[in-house]
């Protein structure tokens, strides 16, 4: 009640806490953004500058020059989208069975599903290797994709926003002659939009950002990935990182994405907050 | 409302199906009579990932039968496990740069295949080697990889600020005492006694150079059969005590430094002299905007640095043509002119003596003599720790240097409880 009293004071107490939150947001991406364009003594001066003294666009060229972005951008999108859309049929259908089906040892079926979970992807890289091996994939885009079929993350996610759903509403759809499929996808599958969004923007966050996987079973520009373009810059050990090509390449890289986010943010958030899910 | 809804749902399905679809569509490849894959790790700077697929690119143009195919496989150490997971489902890379300690993990696990026949076709080529960086290339007798980007520690120090502080720029520190004298002198403290600017840095977040210290005092790491360490002795004790006394009791270096923060702290001015690997050379010249020199590193009771960095290995279980013409290509790619060319643009040693009869080798000597130090040091160069199970007991190592480096244990201490480790992982191979 006090709150809805005092609007302005509440107003100002939130901003002090939101803006240096913002700030310490906001500041990574600005320096990647600056840093791109500055000379490289400039980046290691003692005293740091945030603005470069003059625009360096060299580093683009130079950083475009080394890597075939432009494939590697085709083999990212190919890879998260791709994966995605196979995602969501397994993870659906599954979560619906899981949710709303009675058979013998649900339960249990779907706590050994579960335990996926606390596997390190990394512990199995080598029989994962062996398997895209043997069945003749190596290099090709869907070595990248295939061990990501199944998503156990994504199986609890919808699973929960099935079971939320009253089950009136499935039995009123029986009565108005809707088979089980029917169900799922006239009304159970666009009410769980929104966890299927967050599940979306955590797949391909994660599918785009990974690196080891794709490095061990790609070898050429038909398949590679864009985290592989800019590991080129950034695991240059012994030398020091070549800062500037690095914050070149990376904004090549994530720009899209940023400009992507930006564009539907207000949509996200409303999912979000539908969902009652929090990034 | 609902019903457009649903058809976005749709047409968006579809479309992502259509790109998985695509996506699956395998493309072929184009085939020449042989055909290698050669992994290779990018470890001192991103455009040198450029001049690898150059050469390259020479050397298939100049071999019309031969096709080789160039795969960046990160840092040295995922390019080890990329090249033993495709060891191990049978698919193995023809070539691949590796560090050149991993012999005993790639011997062992009978991956690679000796060299020596090939060798023995051309008499001079391997006598040109330097004998520092061919230490690490045998073992049981036989040659099981050539060198290729090879280092050394170095001394970097800044010039600028030795006249800073009165000290002969033409005269960087020759002995351990020395080295203390002037980072204590080059060592800036604020009002307060913080520290702002180090007279020292050494690259203590890895085992590399802590093998120098422990060879220039009299010790030695680890035997020649890689199944013994030797890191309780009093000459390893002693070298990590002189890094303890640095870090805590004079307080002129870092505890903690990376080679890469080393460096970008050197080139920024906030430490005079640091000890990190020739590696380090080309970026430092690119990235310092004041006057710097290079020096061999100071000696203690004797003269020594180790040597570092990767090797050409030839894996095995290759059809007969295809290991010939790994070998073609290992013998171009170590050919003077590649050698000359390679240590120009990436800092490391040349790897045989005749590079430096190049004629782009001797103009670029001639414009920056510091390249010659590392090749002078050469001489007291001696094999770099590699021990069966090397990974793991570097680890162990490397806790104990930050355990007494940190001052949670006395380095004696500490390097007591790595030796009884490293005996506890060396154990299968010494029964």
């Amino acid at each position: 009640m006090r709150i809805g009293l005092q609007p302005k004071r509440t107003n100002i107490l939130v901003h002090l806490i939101l803006l240096p939150a913002a700030f310490a947001i906001a500041a990574p991406f600005f320096w990647i953004l600056t840093t791109a364009f500055k000379d490289r003594t400039e980046v290691f001066s003692a005293i740091p500058r945030w603005l470069p003294g003059h625009l360096v666009l060299s580093n683009f060229a130079e950083a475009w020059a080394m890597v075939p972005f432009g494939a590697y951008y085709w083999n990212t999108v190919v890879v998260c989208f791709g994966l995605l859309a196979v995602q969501l049929v397994t993870v659906t259908l599954a979560a619906y069975a899981f949710a709303r089906m009675k058979f013998r040892g649900n339960d249990t079926l779907f706590l050994m599903f579960l335990m996926q979970l606390m596997i390190a992807p990394q512990s199995i890289f080598v029989p994962n290797y062996l398997t895209i091996s043997s069945l003749g994939l190596l290099d090709t885009r869907l070595a990248i994709m295939a061990p990501y079929f199944a998503s156990a993350f994504g199986v609890f996610l919808m699973r929960q926003a099935f079971k939320s759903m009253p089950s009136e509403l499935e039995e009123a759809a029986l009565i108005d002659g809707c088979s089980g499929l029917q169900f799922l996808w006239r009304i159970a599958v666009p009410l769980a939009r929104p966890s299927m969004l967050a599940f979306s923007l955590v797949s391909i966050t994660h599918h785009w950002n990974e690196f080891f996987w794709p490095l061990l079973v790609t070898d050429t520009s038909r398949a590679r990935t864009l985290t592989i373009g800019i590991g080129l810059f950034a695991q240059s050990a012994e030398g020091g990182a070549e800062w500037t090509l690095l914050m070149a390449a990376t904004l090549i890289a994530v720009g899209p994405l940023i400009v992507l986010f930006l564009l539907f943010q207000r949509h996200f958030i409303n999912s979000f907050v539908q969902s009652g899910l929090k990034g | 409302m609902k019903s457009s809804t649903r058809g976005v749902t749709r047409l968006v399905c579809a479309g992502l199906l259509a790109v998985l679809m695509i996506a699956c569509v395998a493309s072929p490849t184009g085939a020449r009579s042989v055909s290698l894959k050669f992994y290779y790790p990018v470890q001192v700077a991103g455009p040198l990932a450029k001049v690898i697929e150059g050469m390259v690119t020479s050397f298939n143009r100049e071999h019309p039968d031969i096709r080789v195919e160039a795969v960046y496989s990160g840092s040295y150490n995922e390019t080890m496990q990329k090249a033993q997971t495709a060891v191990m489902s049978k698919n193995p890379p023809d070539v691949a740069v590796l560090l050149a300690i991993d012999i005993l993990t790639l011997v062992g696990m009978d991956a690679v295949v000796p060299l020596d026949s090939y060798i023995a076709r051309d008499k001079g080529y391997i006598d040109d080697f330097y004998p520092g960086f061919m230490e690490n290339s045998q073992w049981g007798g036989h040659v099981w990889s050539i060198p290729f980007q090879r280092s050394t520690p170095l001394m970097y120090y800044n010039k600028d600020a030795f006249r800073e502080a009165g000290l002969d720029p033409n005269k960087p520190p020759k002995t351990w005492d020395e080295l203390l004298a002037y980072s204590q002198r080059l060592t800036k403290r604020d009002a307060a006694g913080n520290v702002t600017r180090w007279g020292l840095s050494i690259v203590t977040d890895d085992t590399w150079i802590i093998q120098a210290f422990i060879l220039q005092n009299g010790g030695q790491y680890c035997n020649l059969e890689g199944t013994k360490t030797y890191f309780d002795t009093p000459e390893s004790i002693g070298a990590l005590q002189f890094w303890v006394d640095l870090a805590n009791k004079y307080q002129v270096m870092p505890r903690h430094r990376f080679y890469g923060d080393a460096a970008a702290d050197f080139v920024a001015g906030k430490n005079v002299i640091m000890l990190n690997s020739t590696g380090s050379l080309s970026f430092v010249r690119n990235s310092a905007t004041f006057d710097f020199g290079v020096a061999p590193l100071p000696r203690h009771k004797q003269e020594a640095v180790p040597t570092g960095g990767g090797n050409f290995y030839v894996f095995k279980g290759l059809p007969k043509e295809r290991e010939e013409a790994a070998w073609t290509f290992i013998k171009w790619m170590t050919s003077p002119e590649r050698v000359a060319e390679w240590s120009i643009a990436s800092g490391y040693i040349p790897v045989r003596r005749s590079a430096f009869d190049v004629p782009a080798m001797k103009e670029y000597v001639q414009r920056f003599p510091e390249a010659l130090v590392a090749r002078d040091q050469l001489q007291v160069a001696k094999r770099e720790m590699a021990l069966n199970n090397n990974q793991q007991i570097r680890e162990t190592l490397l806790t104990a240097l930050a355990q007494a480096l940190d001052g949670k244990l006395s380095a004696e201490e500490a390097l007591k409880r790595a030796q009884a480790e490293a005996d506890r992982i060396l154990r299968p191979w010494n029964r």
